[in-house]
């Protein structure tokens, strides 16, 4: 049993990674500090029932999710598609990759990833149906494991890698886009 | 146990950046991208996404939102007593 004593110590060190992932998931600032406050205080009043050494990162995560779910999401409780017809695996390394030679790929893989910037990346993820949202944010900004993923979303293992691998392609296609608006691409490269 | 070829490299590459392989499995990716061009090329742009979108997506949190969320949590902690 954790002491609540110990709270501020233990929980306050992931307020950083927190406030990130309720910006993605809010959208807007005020929402995100709305979200996170509240988690805390969700946390710290069953702190007690809290298991100590077990993984508090992911217990906090999972206080943030369900909260964000409950109270603050705007979209339908159905999950949501994205359409990805026509889009293959690596979608933008394959875009990148169809230069003559290496060392042009290479040229242009670098202008690209140095290219997109902060607020090309948050829409990206941000325009990715919560479903497929939450995971990315948990995986690539967080670094949990899928089964850790999986436990604080409450879906089997199987769904998380299906959502993770769906919604990282649609990233990377809005992250395609973008590379072209910036015009970070090599002339002639068209949008197949 | 033979090295993985390509299409078998490429079906774990989310699994191997993502850290969800088991050792040996993850000695025999890094083993074919070793001496695979194509795959290592793959496995690296891969790997620096993952980096870029990391690193971008980090916020910095506004100190003044840290004093008030302190403030809650002593003013939650007093309630409790």
């Amino acid at each position: 049993m954790a002491d609540q004593a110990d709270f501020e110590r233990d929980a306050m060190e992931h307020t950083r990674q927190l406030y990130s992932a309720a910006m993605r998931m809010t959208r807007n600032p005020s929402d995100a500090e709305d979200l996170v406050q509240e988690t805390y205080l969700k946390a710290y009043r069953a702190y007690h029932t809290f298991e100590e050494g077990t993984n508090l990162k992911a217990w906090l995560y999972r206080i943030l999710t369900n909260t964000y779910i409950n109270k603050y999401r705007k979209e339908s409780r159905r999950p949501s598609e994205v359409d990805l017809g026509s889009v293959e695996d690596l979608y933008l390394y394959r875009r990148i990759g169809s230069e003559e030679s290496a060392e042009a790929a290479r040229t242009t893989e670098d202008r690209v990833l140095d290219g997109l910037v902060e607020s090309d990346i948050k829409e990206a993820v941000e325009s990715l149906p919560e479903n497929f949202r939450i995971p990315v944010l948990l995986a690539d900004l967080e670094g949990f494991s899928y089964k850790e993923i999986a436990e604080i979303l409450d879906v089997p293992i199987g769904t998380v890698m299906s959502r993770l691998h769906r919604g990282r392609k649609a990233m990377q296609k809005m992250l395609w886009d973008y590379a072209q608006k910036r015009g970070l691409l090599p002339q002639g490269a068209e949008k197949p | 146990m033979s090295s993985p070829d390509c299409d078998d490299a490429l079906t774990s590459l989310y699994l191997y950046l993502d850290r969800e392989l088991e050792a040996a499995s993850a000695a025999e990716i890094r083993e074919h991208i070793d001496v695979c061009n194509g795959c290592r090329s793959r496995f690296d742009f891969e790997a620096r996404l993952k980096t870029v979108v990391r690193d971008r997506l980090a916020e910095d949190v506004p100190d003044e939102f840290i004093a008030r969320l302190k403030q809650a949590l002593s003013e939650e902690a007093a309630d409790l007593q």
